[in-house]
């Protein structure tokens, strides 16, 4: 097991783990370097099933020789609707190895937002996991005339269904051995002839305001980009991934899939977006990237847990997780950890820290990895009192994820860490916004030259939206999103994420948005996390029959106000809220409210909640 | 949601607060709060093992919970002996009948009166119970346990009236019966609620039928309520009408088998 205060077991790795210029070059070199080794793990009937390089790669071909016989065309869009899937994987590199386009598209987007990223898309094929998604793509299929075949991976409950546009990945792959069977070198000429020089995949940004943009990444993007990912943190051969957060998010894609293709690590897929705790436990993976979200609930689950536990158990927690932050404490200075420490933490870790990282799944973990939105520093430091280092990286679907990313060698919690060594990355002088340049930037977004424009300055700059500041050691603090920049009407530049984060850090506040722009005073909307606050009620003997009576009841919302006023402490009287409200609907990622990685959408809540906001602002 | 809260100082007959029953490690139930208004009948809805039959247990003295109270008539009754909450007034009709198989029709409605001391009245409320299920007294004779399942069900409900209650718990009555039985039992949980004033709590699987007979309901889920309303409201609920009630939209291919998200709005 890695030691806080000993960490060079984790060093980047400079050299090309894999030749190949193109996604397709680099998995059918992977496919022909490690054959049997396993690769992808997924359960089926309950059981781990492992595929390995080899079963992976003829299920590839076959899809690919599939898409071949049904016409699909170099250069054509497939789009993908499923949860996060082995086929998911399979249909991408398919369609890559095609040299088609691919495009993800959120399971938990409704039918008008499919036909839009259809359209969009100029999709040719459509993957579908099941009946459940189908429904949505029969729904607009008629508006879709573009859309040729529809793909679905699960035919349960589908099998009377007649129509010539709809096949099944089966029937898909017997199409594709027949079609190989009579053209067997089709398919090596699509691969050979894909160059790097080519459109691979688009991704939609989630899009809190306005229709989603689609970023094109360009193949030698994508290779540049996993190349310089092992650079920064690197993993092999040894490693377990998990696969669960949705593979058209730019952090799933990128740091899960390519990455692991490129350097052979194992990637097990979780069973269900809600079965994440069950089965970290159960992988118990090496190298961990997550969203803030995933470690909070994490954190409280802990937290909770720990307040059934008999008073010896508490007892023995905290004096651990002081030995640990003490530790923490000493390596973030970079001081050296005095042995009679380092055995006072072997006995913290046997007492009640091992525990505490079994509970989670993070007992093998070598280190983790944050992303896709700010967290809080203290969570950080909690991870690293537990014994493991957690790294947070910064980045967006524009960057093709991580630009910058703190290393290893000097953890700042807090910091987005410096550039990374494959970007360079620097502030606006004027405005503070973050600029970016590197091979790894996107090439435009599509059918929107002049968002692309705007996006890209003529000297290849990015401008992310996003406002910081950095220190003489050339480490980030995002500040802000540039928008989200709250002017009081007293007129203070207030960051609202910095009190949000600071919010969300209580296991009783899942999200929060800070309100306050031209008022006389700071507010929020807050979104309880259902579970803890049930349980507090129950604990507390607060009765409550539903969601909506739960968040109206006085001893909630006194737990929330004290929250509130632990939060508060930390900042200048004009900073802090004077009021919140809860939200009394129970979210899920379906509504509109949310984006699919679970954030309340600003603009939209303050839009939606405008009569709730108001009556915050009478006297 | 809940808009018919009661006005201050109308007294709910039962009242639960924060009750949490466990079976070993299981919590069963998990901080239920519910009330029973004077008169009216109340229906629990849910699915296999979300609690129902917990919720009963422990109101009627037979499950003590970890948690929570339960107030009977504004007394606190919580974890006392069932027999003593009996003769406050509070029968319970268990799912399954549960009759004396061998014992006469006419003996189990004895021992529905067996903490009582009032002769007249037992007797009179004998004679109520037959007015109801005239195919009692044909069968006074005979043992409970040759009577069907209907009459067994009749037989059950008969049995906790001779205790002359003011609540009635009843859980599932439709257990095993045909529809059009099903439809006659709940015709006479009604009528007994309509003519005696008797305060009902029912629990039931068949959703359509208790919200139909009910005023007022409560849906749990894993031990928990997730959404209470009077049932003319309940009925017209999106989740309602799809989990509770099978009436769901087909879909765009005329046959859906994928469920929707329970949101509980």
């Amino acid at each position: 097991m890695t030691q806080l205060w000993d960490l060079k077991s984790i060093q980047p790795n400079f050299e090309v783990v894999l030749p190949g210029e193109t996604i397709p070059a680099l998995f059918w070199n992977a496919v022909k370097q490690r054959g049997p080794q396993v690769w992808l793990r997924q359960k089926h009937l309950g059981l781990w099933r492992s595929h390995s390089w080899n079963q992976t790669g003829e299920a590839v071909r076959e899809i690919a020789g599939g898409l071949l016989s049904l016409g699909f065309a170099k250069g054509e869009c497939a789009s993908i609707l499923a949860n996060t899937v082995i086929e998911w994987v399979l249909a991408d590199l398919a369609v890559l190895s095609c040299g088609g386009v691919s495009n993800g598209i959120y399971p938990t987007d409704a039918a008008a937002q499919v036909r839009y990223l259809c359209e969009d898309s100029r999709s040719a094929f459509l993957f579908v996991e099941d009946d459940e998604q189908l429904d949505k793509a029969l729904e607009v299929r008629e508006r879709l005339p573009g859309l040729r075949k529809i793909v679905v991976f699960d035919m349960a409950g589908l099998h009377t269904l007649q129509d010539p546009d709809i096949l099944s990945l089966d029937a898909l792959r017997a199409l594709g051995r027949a079609h190989l069977a009579r053209q067997p070198d089709q398919l090596q000429q699509r691969i050979d002839g894909c160059a790097s020089s080519d459109l691979a995949i688009l991704v939609y940004t989630s899009g809190t305001t306005g229709k989603p943009k689609g970023a094109m990444h360009l193949h030698a993007g994508l290779v540049y980009t996993v190349r310089g990912f092992n650079t920064l943190i690197a993993q092999d051969e040894q490693d377990e991934r998990m696969c669960f957060l949705p593979l058209c998010h730019i952090a799933e894609r990128m740091g899960g899939e390519y990455f692991a293709l490129y350097t052979g690590t194992k990637l097990n897929f979780v069973e269900h977006p809600e079965t994440v705790p069950e089965n970290v436990r159960e992988i118990a993976p090496t190298v961990f990237t997550a969203v803030p979200r995933v470690w909070e609930k994490f954190y409280s689950g802990v937290m909770i847990s720990l307040k059934e536990a008999s008073a010896f158990s508490q007892a023995a927690y905290a004096w651990s997780i002081a030995v640990g932050n003490a530790i923490a404490d000493q390596v973030l200075a970079a001081q050296t950890v005095s042995p009679w420490l380092k055995l006072k933490f072997k006995v913290a870790q046997w007492l009640a820290l091992n525990n505490v990282r079994k509970l989670i799944g993070i007992h093998r973990a070598r280190f983790l990895v944050t992303g896709a939105a700010p967290i809080s520093p203290d969570l950080v430091r909690w991870y690293l009192a537990l014994g493991v280092p957690m790294l947070e990286v910064w980045g967006m679907t524009e960057t093709c994820g991580a630009s910058t990313g703190v290393p290893v060698a000097r953890m700042k919690p807090g910091s987005i860490g410096p550039a990374v060594p494959f970007n360079e990355v620097r502030l606006d002088p004027a405005t503070g916004e973050i600029l970016v340049r590197g091979k790894n930037v996107f090439a435009g977004y599509l059918n929107l030259p002049a968002k692309t424009a705007e996006a890209i300055d003529p000297e290849g700059w990015l401008h992310s939206g996003d406002v910081g500041v950095m220190d003489s050691d050339g480490y980030l603090r995002i500040t802000d999103r540039m928008k989200d920049i709250i002017i009081t009407a007293g007129g203070k530049n207030i960051t609202p994420s910095e009190l949000e984060n600071d919010l969300k850090f209580s296991p009783y506040i899942t999200d929060a948005v800070v309100i306050g722009d031209r008022r006389a005073y700071l507010t929020a909307i807050i979104m309880i996390d259902q579970e803890n606050v049930e349980k507090y009620a129950q604990d507390q003997d607060v009765p409550f029959g539903n969601y909506a009576s739960l968040t109206r009841a006085p001893e909630v919302q006194a737990l929330i106000q004290a929250d509130l006023d632990r939060v508060n402490k930390k900042f200048a009287r004009v900073e802090q809220i004077k009021k919140f409200f809860l939200l009394d609907t129970q979210l899920t990622a379906e509504d509109e409210e949310l984006t699919p990685t679970m954030k309340l959408k600003r603009k939209l809540v303050e839009k939606k909640y405008a009569a709730q906001i108001e009556a915050m602002y009478l006297s | 949601m809940s808009n018919k809260q009661p006005a201050p100082g109308d007294q709910p007959l039962l009242r639960l607060q924060n009750v949490e029953s466990a079976y070993g490690a299981i919590k069963a139930i998990r901080g239920i709060s519910l009330q029973v208004r004077q008169a009216e009948i109340a229906t629990v809805l849910g699915a296999n093992g979300a609690g129902k039959t917990t919720i009963l247990k422990t109101i009627s003295g037979i499950i003590d919970p970890r948690k929570g109270t339960v107030e009977f008539k504004g007394q606190d009754i919580t974890a006392q002996d069932p027999a003593l909450i009996v003769q406050q007034g509070l029968s319970h009709v268990p799912e399954g009948r549960e009759v004396f198989p061998l014992l006469s029709v006419h003996a189990n409605l004895l021992m529905g009166a067996y903490t009582r001391k009032d002769r007249d009245g037992v007797a009179r409320d004998m004679e109520g119970v037959y007015g109801y299920f005239p195919i009692l007294r044909e069968r006074a004779a005979q043992e409970a346990g040759l009577l069907s399942g209907g009459q067994q069900q009749m037989l059950a409900i008969s049995r906790a009236l001779m205790a002359n209650p003011d609540l009635m718990l009843l859980d599932e009555p439709s257990l095993g019966l045909s529809p059009k039985l099903t439809k006659e039992i709940f015709e006479i949980v009604v009528r007994i609620n309509r003519e005696r004033g008797t305060t009902i709590l029912l629990v039931e699987q068949n959703a359509n039928m208790a919200l139909n007979a009910s005023d007022y309901g409560y849906v749990l889920e894993n031990g928990r309520i997730v959404m209470e309303d009077s049932c003319a409201h309940l009925r017209e609920k999106d989740d309602i009408k799809e989990f509770y009630l099978g009436l769901k939209e087909d879909g765009v291919r005329g046959e859906r088998r994928w469920k929707k998200k329970k949101t509980w709005r």
